[in-house]
């Protein structure tokens, strides 16, 4: 597999595997609200895996559906933060939520800087939706800050999560994006051992054996 | 203005708005019809909610988030309706939860299949709509306008629903019968969802004008529109009884006018879980939301 097609998979992944989590808060989130909210965040994220996987396909002679779909949970790229199941926990899920769009954000910037110009433009047109969704955590970010109970619950999941957040990025994005999450936290995060692409949290195996059960239930269909 | 008076106001086709006076009957007919339709809405996102995680396409995946993010949304503005009417939203999740307030039949039942998926897009939604359609004209007014809004994304529901059973009825003969299977567990339902045929006399709601229609004109309605469709597509409706008389009236097994009484008073195959299952996520996240209330004070 060809280096690009390498990257376009593990930022698809990341998309498809974090849409599908964010869509379980779809019907069940704090508010009525909110959870019109997520679940356009969560379409967008989808919506974005379709197109980054459409170019990757292009590349490998397949389609979006099957590399969404078809592939072994072995051989998804996803990093293993957007693995993890959070349903019915907020706090968890905001910290995600905001660890992995700042993320997204500086591998974004590197993107539309690339000299690939279909992969520029993919990234430009996804950074004009990602926009919305980090304004929606910061909001989120600001709000729990200001609340005492909020504030540990959102400290103590960043703490959990940081070393799946550092698995996120490069070695070379990832300290400028470090220092902003500590800054705008206030909390002293060590950089430590980042848990990396490849090694599949343990929630990924029950998630792609839903996500992809109806599809198997008749291999090769049209649905 | 008195309470005979404002009754031939409403049956002339006079709308109210929420600042006019209205009899205390009135308002609170409506908060209680509204009100079911705002909790049919938001427990109509359970059994479809279940098949979100497990869309077997990345355009059915959106689709279907939309979908019921559109529910999610339709609840929200339903229950905007009520809470100006006096009845504030926790309380109708309160009173939901508790099962003090009801939720409409085909939501008490289990999606088994990816087949439930297209049949509830396709049939419940078009069954829904026929009613909704006919809430155009409500004597209340700002239910009335919201539902302009909620029967155009219905649309596309069906037409979501619609495009589901006919990919599947075109794939394998496991496909089609998946399809067959969940219309054969529908059907009961479905023929319960307009509800008994009450003459429109003796309906406080029709004589309020709250609804313009009838029950069995709605359920005529949806015979007429979907039955030669799903006849069309090679699907059997599993009732022997079925037909359209020659001046066009379908005649029909008669329901069990019992289970629909049972079902909506709580007594569903799915509804002590579900409920259960709304008890418990509004309780792990009722944290949420009072940090947002302490931040908005």
């Amino acid at each position: 597999m060809s280096e690009r097609a390498q990257r376009l998979l593990e930022l698809a992944d990341d998309e498809l595997v974090l849409g599908w989590r964010n869509s379980e808060w779809t019907g069940i989130a704090p508010s009525l609200e909110e959870d019109v909210a997520f679940s356009s965040i969560a379409q967008n994220e989808i919506g974005h895996a379709r197109a980054l996987y459409e170019l990757a396909a292009a590349d490998l002679g397949t389609t979006a559906d099957e590399l969404a779909f078809d592939r072994q949970p072995g051989e998804y790229r996803a990093a293993p933060l957007v693995e993890l199941r959070f349903v019915p926990d907020w706090g968890r899920t905001i910290a995600r939520h905001y660890l992995y769009e700042t993320a997204d954000e500086a591998r974004i910037a590197a993107l539309k800087g690339s000299s690939d110009a279909d992969v520029a433009g993919l990234a430009a047109k996804i950074d004009r939706e990602e926009v919305y969704h980090r304004l929606h955590a910061e909001m989120w970010v600001d709000r729990l800050l200001a609340s005492p109970d909020g504030r540990v619950r959102l400290i103590d999941a960043t703490r959990e999560l940081w070393p799946y957040a550092l698995g996120i990025l490069d070695d070379d994005l990832r300290p400028t994006w470090a220092e902003r999450v500590r800054e705008r936290l206030g909390v002293d995060l060590t950089n430590g051992d980042a848990i990396a692409r490849g090694a599949h949290a343990d929630d990924w195996t029950a998630l792609w054996d839903e996500m992809t059960m109806v599809r198997r239930s008749v291999p090769g269909a049209q649905w | 203005m008195d309470e005979q008076g404002f009754l031939e106001y409403v049956q002339s086709g006079g709308q109210v708005e929420t600042d006019d006076w209205m009899p205390d009957e009135y308002r609170q007919k409506l908060i209680k019809f509204i009100e079911m339709h705002a909790n049919s809405e938001l427990m109509g996102v359970l059994p479809e909610r279940e098949w979100i995680l497990r869309a077997p396409t990345l355009q059915r995946k959106l689709a279907l988030t939309a979908k019921v993010q559109d529910e999610v949304g339709h609840a929200q503005l339903i229950y905007r309706v009520v809470e100006d009417l006096g009845k504030p939203r926790e309380q109708c999740l309160a009173d939901l939860i508790s099962g003090t307030s009801k939720f409409h039949n085909v939501f008490h039942y289990p999606t088994r299949t990816w087949g439930d998926v297209g049949v509830i897009a396709w049939l419940v939604d078009a069954a829904a709509i026929i009613s909704q359609k006919a809430l155009l004209k409500c004597s209340y007014a700002p239910y009335a306008r919201i539902m302009k809004k909620i029967c155009w994304e219905e649309s596309f529901h069906i037409l979501h629903g619609r495009d589901v059973i006919l990919t599947l009825m075109l794939g394998t003969d496991g496909q089609r019968e998946l399809v067959q299977e969940a219309l054969n567990r529908w059907w009961a339902p479905l023929m319960m969802f307009h509800g008994n045929p009450i003459p429109a006399e003796n309906d406080p709601v029709v004589q309020w004008r709250i609804k313009t229609q009838g029950n069995e004109e709605a359920r005529q309605q949806f015979l007429d529109g979907y039955v030669p469709q799903i006849w069309e597509l090679g699907l059997t409706v599993p009732d022997p009884k079925l037909r359209r008389r020659e001046d066009g009236v379908w005649e029909y097994t008669e329901p069990d006018w019992d289970e629909l009484r049972s079902v909506v008073t709580g007594h569903g195959p799915m509804t002590a879980e579900r409920l259960e299952f709304r008890r418990v996520t509004r309780e792990e996240t009722a944290w949420v939301r009072s940090v947002v209330l302490a931040e908005a004070a």
